[in-house]
Order: C-alpha cells, then structure tokens, then sequence
C-alpha cells in the first residue's frame, strides 16, 4: 500500500529522474521555462557584492511594469477627454486600482535607476571588454528605450505634471540641429502636445516599446552566456577551459538560430562548467531570483504603500505650473538647459541645445565608442576598481556624480519660476482661487 | 553535491524573511483595500440607528461605493458613499450625527434634484474621490473644493453667499436669480454702471478693457498681489481690485466706482461664477434677450494728442493712464463721451476743477447737461478721483486741444504712441 501511494506521487510529481550530471543538464536544457539560463552556473555568479544582481532587479521590475501595465490597461483609455478622469477611477474605485498605479510608477521609476545602476556597474568592473562590447551596446539601447518608456508612460494621466513635463522633454527634443523640429512634429504628431500625441505615446508605451526591450532583454541574456557567463567568472573558467573539458562538452550546442556545430555557445564560451564544479541552476538560481523577485516586489509594495503616484490637476494648455518640471532621469539635462540659458539683456541665448541635445549626445556617443577605444589590461575584467582602470574609472564617477547633483538640486531646490530655494527653505505661496 | 566551500543553505533565511516579508506587506494591502473610511461610516450609522431601535433604517444602510454618475454635466459625485442619508431615504431623522443628516428641504431643491445635479455642481468638492480629504477637495491639486463656510469666511461672506459663484455658473444668463442676492446686486451693477462699454462680454460690449466672458478662469498665479490686503486669493484679488483698481493695478484705466464691501464682494463673485464650464441646453435657464445700453467701444483707443510744455506733459501722462482716451478723441467726433477740441475754450479753469472732481455732482445741478448727456445714453463720466495736482496737469494739458492742434489726431495713427519720456512733436 505504501509502495503503491509512493509510486503514485513520484508518478505525479516527477515522469523521469536523471541518472546523471549530465542528463540532468539536458533536461533543464530542453525545459522551456527553465533554458533560459544555463544547467549549471559558476559559484562566482552568485556573489552580492559584485554584481549586486542590478540586472536581475531590473529585470524583475520589468515583469512587474507589465503585469501591472497589463491591468492598468483594462481601465484607462487613452483620449484626452477620458484619460485623466479613467486614472481617477482607477485611483479610487477600481478594486487594488490604487496599488496598481503605485507599484506601476514606483517600479518605473526603480526600474531607470536600477537600468542606470547596472550600467554603472557593467563600467567599473570593466565587463564590457573584448567579445562583451556588443552586448554593451545593447545595454545602451536598453537604457534608451528604459527612459524612453518612463517618459512615453509620464504623459498618459494627461494631468498638468504629465502635459508639461512632456512639454518640457519634447521641447528639448526640438532644439536638436537640423531634425530638431521634425522629431519634434513625429513626437507630437503636430506642433503641440494633443489626442495625436497621447495616443502616439499610448502606443509606443503599451505595445512598440515594450516588445523592443523584450526582444533586446532576451538578446541581452542569450549574449550573457554566449560571452562566457558574467565576467567575475572569467578567471575561473580560464583555468577549467583545457582542450580536454571541451571535448567532453560534445552533445548539444547552440546559435541564436538553432544548433551550430563548430561554433557554438559552448566552444565560444570559456568552456562548460564540467562534472563536480559549479551548481545547478535549479534549484539554486530559481532560489536566489525567488529571493530578489520577493524583496523586489516588497519593496514596490511598500513604497506604494507610503506613497502613492501623483495626480495633479487635469492637463490645461493655458495654465502652466509654477514651476514646471521634467522627469526626475531627465531634470540634469533640464538643469543643464536653465544653466546654460543666457539673458544678455533682452536677448536670450537658449541653452537647449547645449544642455538639452551636445551633452547628452556626446555621453552617449562616448559611452557607444568607449569599449573600442579603451585600452585597459583585460586581466582586470570582472573586478571593481582595478588600479588600472583608475582613470576612466573616476571620470565616469566624477561624470555621475554631477549628474546626481544636478537632479537633486532639479527635484529638491527649485521653486516657483526656477528660483533657487534650499530645501528647508519654504517656497512663496503660491495664490488659489478661493 | 558539488561544492563544500559554498554553502547554498545560506540564502535560506533571507528568503525566509522576504517570504514573510512580502507576505505581510500583501495582507496590508488586503486590509488597506478592505477598510476604507466610507465603510467605516456606514457601519457606525447602522450601530448608531441599531442601537435606536431603527433596525428597519439600519438594514437599509447600503454597503458599497454610492455614486450618482452624471454624464451630461461629466461628473460622478460618490458623496453618498459617506453621506448615505443625504436624500433622507434611510431615516428622516434631524438628530443624526451631522455626517448622516438628509440635505435641507430648501426651496430650490425640487427644481434641483440629486439625480439630475448629483452635489459638486453646487457645492464644489471632488465627486471621484472617496476619502475626506480628496472628497471635500481639500488636496493640493484640485482646483474646486468643497465651498465650507470656513472657507468663505476668509473673505467675509457666509457659505450660502460663497455658493452663489456655482449658481450663476449656471445662471450666469439670468437677469436676476431668486436666492442669489449678492449676484443679483453684482448684475445690476454691470447694467448701471455700462461695464460692457469697455469691456466685452459673451462676443458682446466694448474692444476697451478685457474681455470678463471667462474671468473665472483667470490664473491667479498670472496676477499681481504685491499691494492686495488680505488672502493671496483670485476671489479676494477681485474684491480688492473693484474697491480700488489703481491700488491694485497702478495706471489701470479702470475707474474707481468708490463700491462698497458688499457690493465689490458681489461684483467678485460674479466675476467668479464667469468660468468656461459648459452646461446641457436642458440645464441652462433661458437666456435674457436686451439690447445693449450704449454703443460699446468698438475700435481702437485713440493716442492723446502731444504736449508742449512739461505740465501739459504731465497732464498728458493722466489723461492716457486714466483712459480718458477710451471714451474722449480730439478732434474726429464724439466717441462714449464728447469730442475735447477746444474744450478750454468751452469752460474756464474753475468750471473743469470742478468737473473732475465729480462729474456727477455737476451734473445734478445742471439741467442744460442732464439733457445733454441723454446723446450719450446716460452715461455720467466716472469720478477718476484725481487730486488736485493731477487736474492742474490735465487742464494745462487741454488748454493745448485748439482746432490747430486736432488736426494731428486720429484714431487710424500710423506713428506709435509717444511715451512720456520722449516727447513728440
């Protein structure tokens, strides 16, 4: 009887049980839900301290942006005439409505800055070398088309914060030279912020950019194992990588396209983790991304829970708020336009271009080119703050640190007409109608 | 298994305490979403009327979001989520705590029914929200809040007054409104006082000073409260402006009509009530239907002729900033008031002393005027209430509109206007 109940469970909890290793690796392999990352992982991965699993936070933020997103998505309607007032109800009738827009906004606004983290950390430790610089560069896309879904998400509440914080980032769109205003006009869909651009927005927001960061997120994963795992794992796969340990890898390898023999994941990579080292992904990895999926998700929570998103007054393109300000990621560049406006007299030199369009641009062309140019011992890879990398190193540091002033000072000491206060200075009040 | 050096065990008690973590975060959402304040209010009502006796009463205190959706006005008003009573339909009783008592049967109640008006179209308020604070508007970013009588006190009226601005939202078309008396006085003034000569008013009225069609709506972050008393307030901004639009607006051309608390305070909330909120034609009272007092001014103001002397200058100075040029040319006719060619010829020094310093009172006295004024439409002159170093000025300065002089001036001027420090010749 026992034997019998026992057999039954076994027969509806397991069809099959490896006989070795190996056959165990194939069948995570062969398992959808659990191929996508490798069997087995090297032990480094699994260190805190050196990737501080930014990534994977990220990651974990997306999926609650989408599940989130979905919901929200049954109750607004993206017209300028409903929009405000559909997020009102989703604010106060909609069952767990309120916690969805909290979590919403909070896991976006995590999400930029975990996305940012990351790449910071991609940086000092010096893994966007060698055979890992294209996945930099996707890296890089996928920081854009992060800020770029934060942003397209900012105007959908239609309130007065959502239309003139657009108003200001499409502003500093248009003094781009050259196509400044043409993005501008595609942008909007018109020379000012109407249904046109709502429901451009609405569309880039819920379907086009999310499915590019989908199919950017797999490539980015898939491209983590093709370079050989995460670069703290370098070292060790480098002693293990005999001609012997690959030959034993044999069996199954893999292309993007499908099996590739010759030049496949295995061969390319440092070399499979062979039999006696490393750990399997399951339940190991499935263990460590339940915790930061559960600590994700609490901190979302609770976030939500002591502060909700804002909602301001309904859009009115004839009354501007005092003062007017961009999203948090983009306030430095806000900033950087109010600075490096000048008022000589009655004539005034627009800093947009400058703060909004050379700046940025020339980051970023930096940060596209760098893995080309830098010249670094490669032995450095996968350690934060090597000595040798001291220079860029601090550059990038001293680059972020400015950034991170700049958007404090744009969040926290700027009032009513972009006058400086310190925070604990209180603003004029501003006058009401009743 | 594999590696002794690593020990897997150790992310058990951090997500040990994640799982407990998140898990006491969910129920705090569950009894977040599970307590709101309205079913607080209704459970108490029901213990209340319970503990009375009135079980059938207590049975009938609904569990749930109340709402009366009005599309046609595109509000939801969810009030009665709180104020489950507020039609008398649960207990009619007048002893209720304050929160459950039904609404006064007032006199206009049967003309506004709760279905047809739901609340915030007359009292202000967020009709989507569900909480005290967002519900009574009391939140930073609502713009019409609950109309308390705390909040009209601040400038000295009683709720009931402070309410007239939603009214005549409505009304705004009526010549007079029972129960709305300081709206009525304010729309007798705008008649009396030919307010649309300058101003437009509903595609109506003159071309002189703004247009008041939607003065409701004007920002009060656009406007200058530097030397307004009291409230930095759009409602107290107006009253203080009609008590004495110089003071508040230095040069304005407005004159000063010397108003009373009360009737600035009338006038103030009519400008109020003038917001761009559209109303059903089946909601809208019909329209009055008169034709304007006096032809508006409906052209371009005039520049005041140049001056010679420093003086005249000045005087120059008080006669554009005072808008004697809205109603007065030069030479080329009469405009809303008399053409001033030559006028220091008409009348010595004493004569126009005394008629600057107020038209009304020379007036009354001169039977010869009183039938003169009928050419235009009644209209006395208002008292811009100069002093006298200012009439000194003007009348050195209309000493100078001889017939040669007028022949400079027109209202088609193809030159700018000169400007006091740069004398034309």
């Amino acid at each position: 009887m026992r034997a019998k109940l026992n057999r039954l469970w076994r027969r509806a909890t397991w069809s099959w049980s490896p006989a070795s290793e190996r056959e165990a690796s194939t069948a995570i392999v062969e398992n959808l839900w659990l191929h996508w990352f490798p069997a087995k992982v090297a032990e480094e991965s699994f260190s805190w301290s050196y990737s501080l699993w930014l990534g994977t936070i990220s990651a974990f933020l997306f999926l609650i942006l989408i599940v989130t997103g979905i919901l929200l998505m049954f109750f607004y309607v993206p017209s300028t005439q409903l929009a405000y007032w559909s997020i009102k109800d989703i604010h106060y009738v909609v069952g767990f409505g309120w916690l969805l827009r909290n979590q919403h906004r909070w896991a976006a606004h995590l999400m930029v800055l975990a996305v940012f983290l990351h790449m910071l950390r991609v940086f000092f430790t010096g893994a966007y070398r060698a055979q890992r610089s294209t996945n930099w560069l996707v890296g890089i896309v996928l920081l854009l088309v992060t800020l770029f879904l934060s942003f397209t998400g900012y105007l959908l509440p239609w309130d007065q914060l959502a239309f003139w914080a657009v108003t200001v980032g499409t502003n500093i769109a248009k003094e781009a030279p050259v196509v400044g205003s043409a993005l501008q006009f595609v942008l909007l869909g018109g020379t000012e912020i109407g249904q046109s651009t709502l429901v451009r927005f609405y569309v880039l927001h819920v379907v086009v950019l999310p499915a590019a960061a989908l199919v950017l997120f797999a490539y980015h994963m898939w491209r983590v194992r093709r370079d050989g795992g995460m670069a703290v794992t370098d070292p060790a796969a480098a002693v293990v990588a005999t001609p012997q340990d690959a030959a034993s890898v044999g069996g199954k390898t893999y292309s993007l396209f499908g099996v590739t023999p010759g030049t496949s994941l295995e061969t390319r990579a440092a070399g499979p983790i062979p039999d006696g080292t490393g750990v399997f992904s399951a339940p190991h990895m499935l263990r460590r991304l339940m915790l930061v999926f559960l600590a994700v998700f609490t901190v979302t929570i609770v976030l939500s829970l002591i502060s909700g998103a804002p909602l301001e007054e309904p859009a009115n393109a004839t009354l501007t708020p005092n003062p007017a300000k961009a999203p948090w990621y983009f306030l430095w560049l806000q900033e950087l336009v109010a600075i490096t406006t000048l008022r000589l007299g009655g004539f005034t030199l627009s800093g947009g271009l400058i703060g909004g369009i050379l700046v940025p641009g020339v980051l970023l062309m930096a940060g596209v080119l760098w893995p080309f140019f830098d010249r670094s011992p490669l032995h450095t890879v996968g350690r934060w703050f090597p000595r040798e990398r001291r220079l860029q190193n601090g550059v990038l540091c001293v680059i972020a640190l400015i950034m991170l002033v700049l958007v404090l000072i744009g969040m926290l000491m700027r009032g009513p007409y972009w006058q400086l206060y310190w925070p604990w200075q209180a603003w004029p009040e501003m006058p009401r109608r009743l | 298994m594999s590696s002794s050096r690593f020990s897997w065990n150790r992310d058990f008690w951090p997500l040990l305490v994640a799982s407990i973590a998140s898990f006491v975060v969910v129920m705090v959402v569950a009894y977040r979403e599970y307590t709101p304040e309205w079913r607080h209010h209704t459970q108490v009502l029901r213990s209340y009327l319970t503990g009375r006796g009135a079980y059938d009463a207590a049975a009938a205190v609904p569990d749930g979001v109340q709402q009366i959706w009005l599309p046609k006005l595109d509000r939801v008003d969810r009030c009665m989520s709180c104020h489950v009573n507020y039609d008398g339909s649960i207990s009619p009783l007048a002893d209720l705590p304050p929160l459950y008592r039904p609404h006064p049967d007032l006199p206009y109640m049967a003309k506004h029914p709760f279905p047809t008006f739901g609340c915030t179209a007359c009292h202000g308020g967020q009709g989507y929200a569900l909480d005290e604070a967002g519900a009574h508007g009391l939140e930073e970013h609502w713009d019409d809040p609950l109309l308390t009588t705390k909040l009209a006190s601040g400038s000295g009226l009683t709720r009931a007054q402070l309410m007239e601005i939603k009214c005549n939202t409505c009304h705004r078309a009526d010549d007079r409104t029972a129960g709305t008396d300081l709206i009525n006085m304010a729309k007798e003034i705008v008649d009396k006082k030919h307010c649309t000569s300058c101003h437009g008013l509903q595609g109506r009225g003159g071309l002189a000073a703004s247009d008041l069609t939607y003065d409701g709506d004007l920002n009060p972050e656009l406007l200058d409260f530097s030397t307004v008393e009291g409230p930095r307030t759009l409602l107290n901004w107006q009253v203080q402006h009609f008590k004495s639009p110089q003071q508040v607006t230095p040069h304005s051309g407005m004159p000063n009509y010397k108003l009373n608390d009360d009737q600035a305070r009338a006038l103030a909330l009519l400008m109020l009530s003038w917001q761009r909120i559209s109303f059903p034609p089946e909601y809208v009272p019909a329209a009055r239907q008169r034709p304007p007092a006096v032809l508006p001014v409906v052209r371009e103001v005039p520049y005041p002729p140049a001056a010679s002397s420093p003086l005249a200058e000045q005087g120059r100075y008080v006669f554009s900033n005072r808008g004697c040029n809205t109603c007065h040319r030069v030479g080329g006719g009469k405009l809303i008031g008399p053409d001033l060619a030559g006028v220091a010829q008409r009348r010595n020094d004493r004569w126009l002393t005394t008629w600057l310093k107020d038209p009304a009172a020379v007036v009354a006295k001169d039977a010869e005027l009183q039938v003169w004024s009928r050419e235009f439409g009644d209209i006395i002159m208002p008292n811009q209430n100069l002093d006298d170093k200012e009439i000194e000025a003007l009348i050195a300065y209309m000493k100078e509109f001889a017939s040669g002089v007028s022949e400079l001036l027109g209202t088609a001027s193809p030159t700018p206007p000169p400007t006091p420090s740069s004398p034309a010749s």
